[in-house]
């Protein structure tokens, strides 16, 4: 009976297996390697202040010839449109919404571990009538990024988050193909909401 | 403080855990160490991430998934999908209690066991079996914890462990049977 409330109560068969302490060397070459790994990240030669020089170059002139070509679509309108698509994508069928399913933003969060390079936000909004359905991994603006699922009634809402170094921003509402989008800005993570619903029964999403 | 400064302080603490849970994963020595290379600098690439949340359960889900990767490239044969679905989890009170602790011939015999029996008998587990009870048992982590690590639901968890536990008894009796 007390089983799963009392851990002192299962038997334990392998608790008389061996613990394996990692070896003095080990330690050490981690720690070589992690200082090596950390230095590569920023320690400025003057070999890599060249190499950066070029790829900024490289970087602006590509993103001139790019800004030419994409007058046209914004990047708005291009985060947009992946969202929504994404969006569609995961109402298709079984098991395209979420990787875990839970209404628990204790488990919720913890999953996104080592499979981002973030720790995205999930905030529990079942008091303003959002149950926290679960979370996936998705692509979107080229880069992976956290899906949260959240229900409203029969209606599902895609957000999805990722960091970004922009300033906060309130709330924008759009419709795209007859959905409700609403993105914003905050604490250094970009949001994009879609759903079905009336993008105007959005706004607890961002509060 | 440094980001690696930083790093440093508040997961290498968790080396021995991490080492821990590529050696049973591996089970040997020269691959778990490379394993905990790999996962170390993975953690740092995705230390940002790490905010305000426990470091070891994290450490180790970044361990455990270098350990699969590195089993699935040198050892497909040892990453075998499981069964969950014989074993529900009210069946896991009864599996693990037939008979008080004390009174049950069984835990006796397994108290007298050594240790590398009991070592051999856990490294011949599966190691979806094998993980569950290494980090439950040896790691001392909560169900959630494990449930989080291991990207699988609370009620695996403890079914893979009742049946994991059962498969380990068994195990160890031939292996005591053999011995005597």
């Amino acid at each position: 009976m007390a089983a799963k409330n009392d851990p002192a109560a299962e038997p334990m068969p392998a608790r008389d297996a061996s613990y394996y302490r990692a070896p003095d060397a080990l330690r050490e070459s981690v720690r070589a390697s992690l200082a090596k790994a950390a230095g590569e990240e920023r320690g400025p030669s003057l070999r890599r202040a060249f190499g950066l020089a070029v790829a900024f170059a490289a970087v602006a002139l590509i993103t001139w010839n790019v800004a030419i070509f994409q007058a046209a679509a914004p990047r708005e309108e291009l985060v947009a449109r992946d969202v929504v698509n994404s969006h569609v994508r995961s109402l298709m069928g079984e098991g395209h919404l979420n990787d875990v399913a839970s209404s628990d933003q204790h488990t919720v969060k913890p999953w996104f571990n080592g499979r981002l390079d973030f720790a995205p936000p999930v905030p529990d909004l079942a008091h303003t009538g959002f149950a926290l359905a679960g979370g996936r991994l998705d692509y979107v603006n080229g880069r992976a990024v956290a899906a949260l699922t959240y229900r409203n009634r029969l209606h599902v809402v895609n957000v999805f988050v990722w960091p970004s170094a922009a300033p906060d921003a309130a709330p924008v509402t759009a419709t795209r193909k007859g959905y409700a989008v609403m993105h914003w800005t905050r604490g250094g993570m970009e949001h994009w909401a879609v759903s079905d619903m009336s993008s105007a029964l959005l706004a607890p999403l961002a509060e | 403080m440094t980001r690696l400064a930083r790093f440093e302080k508040s997961v290498l603490p968790h080396l021995d855990a991490a080492y821990n849970l590529a050696r049973w994963l591996t089970r040997n020595d020269h691959d778990a160490q490379d394993v905990v290379q790999e996962a170390f600098l993975r953690a740092l690439r995705f230390y940002d991430g790490l905010q305000g949340t426990d470091a070891r359960p994290w450490l180790l889900a970044i361990v455990r998934n270098a350990g699969y990767s590195w089993l699935e490239k040198n050892r497909p044969g040892d990453v075998v999908a499981l069964d969950d679905a014989g074993l529900v989890p009210s069946d896991v009170e009864t599996a693990g209690h037939e008979a008080p602790a004390e009174s049950n011939p069984e835990v006796i015999l397994l108290q007298s066991a050594n240790r590398k029996l009991v070592n051999l008998a856990l490294e011949e587990l599966p190691v979806g079996y094998r993980e569950v009870l290494v980090m439950r048992e040896i790691e001392d982590l909560s169900y959630k914890e494990i449930a989080s690590i291991a990207g699988i639901p609370i009620g695996t968890v403890m079914s893979r462990l009742a049946r994991g536990r059962e498969m380990l008894r068994r195990l160890i009796e031939i292996r005591m049977r053999k011995a005597s």
